[in-house]
């Protein structure tokens, strides 16, 4: 699963930190979920699209080889 | 996000505190096989390295598995995947060292054996937790 995390953020310009004290979640989350190191939960998937605003879609989407 | 069952965060520092004293005491006097004398008479046998043994366990226990300061589903992953990594590291060791060592050099692997799974966990996780604490970009 890929991510437009990083875009995201530099729209409303907030830093990994900002984000992460926003979801409740700690900066090395933010951190692993941009550089695709980690596929983050579905609660978490749409607690980041409330954030932004925006569906869910818009801001995660599939790879092929999902 | 419900996460795993931990113990509170001041347990890593108890275990770290229990730990010191519980080596010193398990290996100082090291006597696993004290032959139990007919009946119950447990006086031959120094209890000091039970205590200490005891004491390894736990505090390796309250290090591992005790929350970190900001826990999320993240460190629950890294929790997750480093155990499987520990068990797999261990079992290979152990296949590796069934194949090496012969008669009585082999009875030190199960005395190491019963710390390693703990230990191997608890490099790795703390060792990728502060990794990532450096990261940035």
């Amino acid at each position: 699963m890929k991510n437009t995390l990083k875009v995201q953020r530099a729209i409303v310009s907030i830093t990994q930190d900002d984000l992460a004290k926003a979801i409740g979640v700690s900066r090395q989350t933010i951190n692993a979920i941009e550089s695709n190191k980690y596929v983050p939960s579905a609660v978490l998937v749409l607690k980041l699209a409330r954030h932004f605003n925006k569906p869910v879609e818009e801001i995660f989407q599939l790879e092929e080889d999902d | 996000m419900r996460s795993l069952p931990l113990l509170p965060a001041i347990c890593k520092w108890i275990g770290l505190v229990l730990l010191l004293p519980s080596i010193y005491l398990a290996t100082h006097d090291l006597n696993m096989f004290a032959t139990r004398s007919t009946g119950r008479n447990f006086t031959n046998n120094n209890l000091s390295d039970e205590i200490g043994l005891t004491g390894v366990f736990i505090g390796l226990l309250f290090l591992a598995f005790s929350r970190l300061k900001n826990e999320d589903e993240y460190t629950n992953h890294l929790r997750l995947t480093s155990l499987q990594w520990a068990v797999i590291i261990n079992y290979t060791l152990l296949i590796v060292f069934t194949w090496i060592l012969y008669g009585t050099a082999f009875l030190a692997v199960p005395l190491y054996n019963m710390l390693t799974v703990l230990l191997i966990f608890i490099v790795r996780f703390y060792g990728l937790v502060i990794i990532k604490s450096f990261k940035r970009n």
